[in-house]
């Protein structure tokens, strides 16, 4: 692995993008582990060499951590077994889930419990308290977990976390299902007249919130004339945790507040018959309050989620699977 | 720092890690990975085993390996004492939930009390004596003694008292300190510029008797200046009211806080035990708010300037040293904002509110420290000066998420 150094950090191996990024904050220092690459080993960014030299060992074995913080250009850590690594993984891996995992009905991911993700991950922050940036980040995570509602391993465990932490934990609150989101101005579907253009674009993830679309499925746009108008129509299939959504078409900012008959939400507004010659036929979604709308399209967007979708499927089916991941993939 | 220390030296986690790997009994002291926990080390083994203040070649992050050995020694020579405190531990929060205690972290209230038990007693046994113990020291540590809330709402309605403690402030507000403000001293950049890797020791002592702290200080009283650091909504600070309510959500900025409400937080936490009493509590009060930063300690003083001067680097180029590493905290938050897929509208403009909030939380800390007697060493400024942003770097990250949970509710 390629070590480089700046007047801030000195960098292991490569820097995953952060969509595919399992993150881990460690005192000193940060890792990410590529989700989509298969290496036992993430790339670091060590800020703190003190701090971060009381850990970095347990990661890439004692050599290779003293090699990094002693100016070594590259090193190459022994694949030993490492208890503390496996554990970091899995925090690392609990964090990326609950930023990214692409449920989606169109390519049957299942979506997570944000219960029992709540609980691993309080769990797993436990089980690395020692190396950890934040020394309350137990009572942190405890503090955004609730009461498991089945009595089982994971539920023992939690709350005898809870316990010697002095946490109190609350009972799980009802999250909202896609078939109690009600959106103000729900409606069937007003769709009519002749389509004169359509497409698909792919949504950034990273403009809207986890969950709230299908991480699987494109923006879909249709150009309409109806009675002597033309208007834009916009639809998106939501994701588990819906929420307001806002789509721009060229200069166009509609709101997506009405779900159609297949559930999906859509907008529609009128516009000008000259917005037909524009060329600049790019759809962007976003939720407002979260992000901007995303002024690049990015042409590695189709493969990276594509791979990411492939993944998470396989990921519910892997023998190290996160209890998160394996129970997603049993309902 | 390591990288001159190839092969002389061993990181001390490691030496820790492998020592605790050889005990017996001692997991409830640790974490699901087999070491041990954070507050075990920073609770026990350091204070109470390796002492690195009376051992000082245990103190650095690498050990040199000549005493490697040794500080293995020690803690597999303590095994027996840490096995009994984990028995201690798990027999007082078995107590302590039958007692249906909720309050405080147990770990933090618990740890080093049992540790005294185990040294004094050896392990619990199952004999009903034990169990007394166990209620004795929760008795102890839960017991409602010290300043209360009420008692300093009694002690500051009271028509006698209000008239003098009036005078007093008064008194304290027009005699203010006659330190001649900051001509611009070297000394904060020069302590700053070492003090993450290696602290100066000598450095800190001259900014203590230059009363560096004090003359920035003096500084805030000119207009515009306490406003422009955040500590007030107002031109020009003034005198703080006596004040009744409280309430810890709310509370005005740090200079703007009546006398109450400075209090009120300390007088509301598990450690009230160790402050002064109310009457005492309420003369110190309104001395130090009438003293530079409006705190009485010269080095909680001297904190606030390295904090002020170090996170000015915040929003202009920082120098090397602390400023360029609180400046790369920051930087690398936006990643991990990225990654952790929080909200990013609008968060990165407001470095200037963390710049303030850093201000202000810092205070809030040196205010705290005060209270208990403590005061600031040298080789305790960074780790103040960095977990500081760090505590305001994750309460923003807090409210972005409640941010969050809203936005997917309003649907």
């Amino acid at each position: 692995m390629r070590v480089t150094r700046t007047d801030s950090h000195v960098a292991l191996g490569e820097w995953p993008h952060p969509e595919q990024a399992a993150l881990l904050e460690g005192a000193g220092a940060l890792l990410a582990w590529d989700v989509l690459a298969a290496s036992a080993f993430p790339a670091a960014q060590v800020y703190d060499p003190v701090r971060a030299s009381q850990w970095l060992w347990e990661i890439y074995g004692p050599d290779a951590a003293t090699e990094l913080l002693s100016g070594a250009e590259s090193v190459n850590p022994p694949l030993n077994s490492s208890p503390v690594r496996d554990a970091c993984r899995r925090l690392a891996q609990l964090t990326w889930i609950e930023a990214w995992w692409p449920a989606s009905t169109v390519a049957a991911v299942p979506a997570i419990d944000p219960v029992v993700l709540k609980a691993e991950l309080a769990l797993a922050t436990a089980a690395i308290d020692h190396l950890l940036d934040d020394e309350n980040a137990t009572t942190r995570a405890l503090t955004l977990a609730t009461r498991l509602p089945d009595a089982n391993t994971l539920a023992a465990q939690l709350n005898e976390l809870a316990d010697t932490h002095g946490v109190t934990l609350p009972e799980p609150v009802t999250a909202p299902s896609q078939s109690n989101f009600a959106l103000a101005a729900a409606g069937p579907s007003q769709r009519s007249g002749l389509t004169i253009l359509s497409g698909a674009s792919p949504i950034d993830w990273s403009a809207v919130p986890a969950g709230a679309v299908d991480a699987a499925a494109t923006a879909e746009w249709l150009i309409t004339r109806r009675d002597g108008s033309t208007f834009l129509e916009v639809t998106v299939l939501p994701g588990p945790t819906p929420t307001h959504l806002l789509a721009r078409f060229d200069d166009v900012d509609l709101a997506l507040d009405r779900v159609d008959n297949l559930g999906r939400l859509t907008g529609q507004t009128p516009i000008p018959a000259t917005l037909l010659l524009s060329t600049h036929r790019t759809l962007t979604i976003h939720a407002p309050g979260f992000a901007p709308p995303t002024p690049q399209p990015d042409p590695d967007r189709p493969t990276r989620q594509a791979a990411l979708i492939a993944y998470a499927k396989a990921r519910t089916q892997a023998t190290n699977a996160t209890t998160t991941e394996r129970q997603a993939g049993t309902q | 720092m390591v990288a001159d220390a190839v092969g002389a030296t061993l990181p001390r986690g490691l030496l820790i890690a492998e020592a605790w790997s050889r005990l017996d009994a001692v997991a409830p002291l640790a974490n699901a990975s087999g070491r041990p926990l954070a507050r075990t080390v920073k609770l026990i083994l350091d204070p109470l085993v390796l002492r690195p203040v009376l051992n000082p070649r245990f103190a650095a992050g690498a050990v040199d390996v000549a005493h490697a050995e040794e500080l293995r020694d020690r803690i597999i020579a303590a095994g027996p004492v840490l096995a009994a405190t984990a028995a201690w531990f798990l027999l007082v929060k078995k107590r302590r939930r039958r007692a249906g205690i909720t309050e405080g972290n147990p770990q933090d209230l618990y740890f080093q009390r049992c540790f005294e038990l185990a040294t004094a007693h050896g392990a619990p046994d199952s004999d009903p004596a034990s169990a007394v113990t166990a209620d004795d020291l929760l008795a102890e540590v839960h017991v409602r003694s010290g300043p209360t809330v009420a008692g300093l709402r009694d002690y500051v309605s009271d028509p006698v008292t209000i008239r003098e403690l009036l005078r007093l402030l008064d008194v304290a507000w027009t005699t203010v300190s006659d330190v001649p403000p900051d001509d611009g001293s070297e000394l904060p950049d020069r302590f700053l510029a070492t003090c993450v890797t290696n602290p100066n020791t000598a450095l800190f002592a001259d900014l203590i008797t230059d009363r560096t702290g004090s003359r920035d200080g003096a500084n805030l009283r000119l207009p515009g200046v306490a406003h422009a650091e955040g500590l007030t909504d107002r031109e020009v600070p003034g005198p703080p009211e006596l004040g009744a309510a409280a309430s810890k959500n709310a509370l005005p900025k740090p200079f703007d806080r009546s006398i109450v409400q400075r209090l009120f937080v300390p007088l509301t936490d598990t450690r009230r035990a160790e402050l002064a009493d109310v009457a005492d509590l309420v003369h110190r009060e309104i001395t130090r708010s009438a003293g530079p930063w409006q705190l009485a300690d010269e080095t909680s003083r001297v904190t606030m300037t390295l904090g002020r001067t170090a996170a000015a680097g915040l929003v202009a180029t920082p120098a090397p040293g602390a400023a360029a590493q609180l400046r790369a905290r920051w930087e690398r938050e936006a990643f991990v904002h990225r990654a952790r897929r929080l909200p990013t509208e609008g968060v990165h403009a407001d470095v200037h509110g963390v710049r303030t909030a850093y201000l202000r939380r810092l205070w809030v800390r040196l205010h705290g420290r005060e209270l208990t007697g403590g005061t600031v060493a040298a080789i305790e400024v960074w780790d103040l000066l960095d977990g500081v942003l760090r505590s305001v770097i994750l309460d923003q990250r807090d409210r972005l998420r409640t941010a969050l949970e809203r936005l997917g509710q309003c649907g």
